[in-house]
């Protein structure tokens, strides 16, 4: 009889993966079950969306912000704007600033659902998944209601927003605030505790803290192993120094710790809606901005705390009507790069989870 | 005793699936039952004629042309050497192109182009998505809309809390250089100049 031996065997994982939400290609080298070299291969999605900016406007980079992280769309049109504002000191009018907040909150709301749904789902419980987007449908509703549209808003605008709120909105939207908070005790209940979900997620994944700084990763991922970093309180911007929350973080670094934290945040980013809308002031939606926006010559950085890490835009000017040079920064990219580390060694079910529960976005990463 | 208390765990989840057994559907029947689109819902895009002539609002003025980011609009309105008035020729608008950013809406002053509600717009042919004039004019005739054009564009009152509260500026970018801009699709006939702009 022949001598029986194992050999390393190499396989795709993706582009079209179900799990790899997007088209990322993952080449993994496995030994039996066990997964002992993960490659990631990027750029399927890559749309040249610096170069684009380059050729566009000021006002006409937005709707191309866009598409660059889709399922926070809000995130990246303020952060566009702000950019913007900064390099034309643009003073935006309180209204707006409270508008721009409640539409970042529910935004970041809308991502975390989507998160709870999908990671349930690549994990193999498909209940979550319907539950997560039905809440969040309310909140594209309020958004749809708002300026028209449930996944490209084009709303923030370089000095405000563009449309006020109409009259139905504040009532619809408290109503959505309580029934996603009503409805977090059935997430929680779901899954929390549900024996085959801490088999799947506790202990799997551990990201060090020391090693996530290191590659630079930043967000949720990076506060669920205690790091407490969050640009909404370290280097505020628009107004969040008004309010009053907290930023939650977990010890463990696990995927049930990046899970949970993200639960605790939709908490958070609750209050925050609810304390924005008791303040809303009355005014103006918009700083009066030339029709031929042109800001000084000049470079600068914005960034924002998106439901994926730091998102940040440089943008350099020469004084002329379109950008000279954007260049984005997507947390996205730094998770990616992490996984090779803190995936080996572990099954291949095992990667799938650790994949969703670092919530990357392929969009983000190729540009 | 661990065993127990999963077993209890689990049959927390299947309570809280349990409670839907027998409630309504949420998802409605399309295309049988359709959702009601929002007022401000940007659709496709459709030209708007005057009320009571039945002319199209549009004075050709390019504005909308050079707002959008996907160089989506071709027009062709020269302007009459006498009068210096332009006259419009051909508006046509590639859905395909569009990325219904809504930013054409805002940068005209005339009430002449609006994003409709509508959605159902899916063609076998690229060529279908080229909508021209007349099947603008067409589809935009029974789309309601608010006529400002009466008023000085610049003094614009507020419109009524329902309606859809535009910012009351507008921005209204400056022209895409033709360097960045691309030619209309090539099976175009009438394909709008470049004038003097
Ligand atoms: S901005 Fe209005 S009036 Fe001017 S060309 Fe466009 S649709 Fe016509
Ligand atoms: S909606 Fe945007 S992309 Fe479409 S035609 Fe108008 S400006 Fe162009």
């Amino acid at each position: 009889m022949a001598e029986l031996r194992t050999e390393e065997f190499t396989v795709n994982m993706g582009p079209h993966h179900p799990s790899t939400h997007g088209v990322c290609r993952l080449i993994l080298t496995l030994s039996g079950e066990k997964v002992i070299k993960i490659v990631p291969v990027i750029g399927y999605l890559h749309r040249a969306l610096e170069k684009i900016c380059e050729n566009r406007t000021y006002a006409q980079c937005i709707p191309v912000m866009d598409r660059f992280e889709y399922v926070t769309a809000m995130s990246c049109e303020y952060l566009f704007s702000n950019a913007a504002e900064k390099l034309a000191e643009i003073e935006v009018p309180e209204r707006a600033e409270y508008l721009r907040v409640i539409m970042l909150e529910l935004n970041r709301i809308a991502s975390h659902l989507i998160f709870y749904g999908v990671t349930a789902m690549d994990i193999g419980a498909l209940t979550p998944f319907l539950y997560g987007l039905r809440e969040r449908e309310g909140i594209i509703d309020l958004f749809e209601m708002t300026c028209g549209q449930r996944l490209t808003y084009n709303y923030i605008r370089i000095g405000g927003v563009s449309k006020d709120i109409p009259p139905q909105f504040e009532p619809k939207c408290r109503e959505t605030i309580k029934t996603i908070r009503e409805k977090l005790n059935d997430y929680e209940g779901l899954l929390n505790e549900n024996p085959i979900w801490l088999v799947r997620n506790k202990g799997i994944g551990v990201l060090p803290a020391d090693l996530g700084i290191a590659y630079g990763v930043s967000g949720p991922v990076l506060r669920a192993s205690g790091v407490k970093y969050d640009i909404r309180k370290d280097d505020p911007y628009s107004i969040y120094d008004r309010f009053d929350f907290e930023i939650p973080t977990r010890e463990n670094g696990d995927c049930y710790d990046r899970y949970l934290l993200r639960l605790d945040e939709i908490k958070q980013s609750l209050n925050i809606v609810e304390q924005a809308l008791d303040a809303l002031p009355e005014g103006d939606i918009k700083a009066k901005v030339s029709p031929n926006f042109k800001p000084p010559a000049g470079e600068v950085y914005a960034r924002v705390e998106n439901s994926r890490g730091e998102l940040g835009v440089y943008i350099q000017s020469d004084g002329g009507k379109k950008p000279l040079r954007v260049k984005m920064r997507g947390g996205s990219f730094n998770q990616l790069q992490v996984l090779p580390e803190i995936g080996t060694d572990c099954l291949v079910a095992d990667l799938v989870a650790i994949f969703a529960s670092l919530d990357i976005i392929l969009p983000e990463v190729d540009r | 005793m661990k065993l127990l208390k999963d077993i209890k765990n689990l049959l927390i989840g299947m309570r809280i699936t349990g409670k839907h057994l027998g409630r309504h559907a949420i998802t409605i029947q399309y295309p049988e039952e359709r959702w009601e689109m929002p007022e401000r819902s940007r659709g496709i895009v459709v030209l708007l004629s005057d009320k009571e002539t039945g002319d199209l609002n549009c004075t050709g003025c390019l504005l909308c042309m050079k707002a959008c980011p996907s160089a989506a609009i071709f027009i062709d309105a020269p302007r009459d050497p006498e009068t210096k008035k332009r006259k419009l020729l051909t508006f046509t608008v590639d859905n395909a192109l569009c990325c219904f950013c809504g930013l054409c809406e805002e940068a005209c002053n005339f009430s002449a182009i609006k994003m409709a509600t509508m959605y159902e717009f899916s063609e076998p042919e690229k060529e279908g998505f080229l909508w021209d004039m007349k099947k603008l004019q067409e589809v935009g005739l029974d789309v309601d809309y608010i006529d400002t054009r009466k008023k000085k564009p610049a003094k614009k009152v507020p419109k009524p809390a329902t309606d859809s509260g535009t910012a009351t500026d507008k921005i209204v970018p400056d022209t895409l250089d033709s360097d960045a801009k691309q030619t209309p699709p090539a099976p175009e006939p009438d394909k709008p100049k470049e004038d003097g702009e």
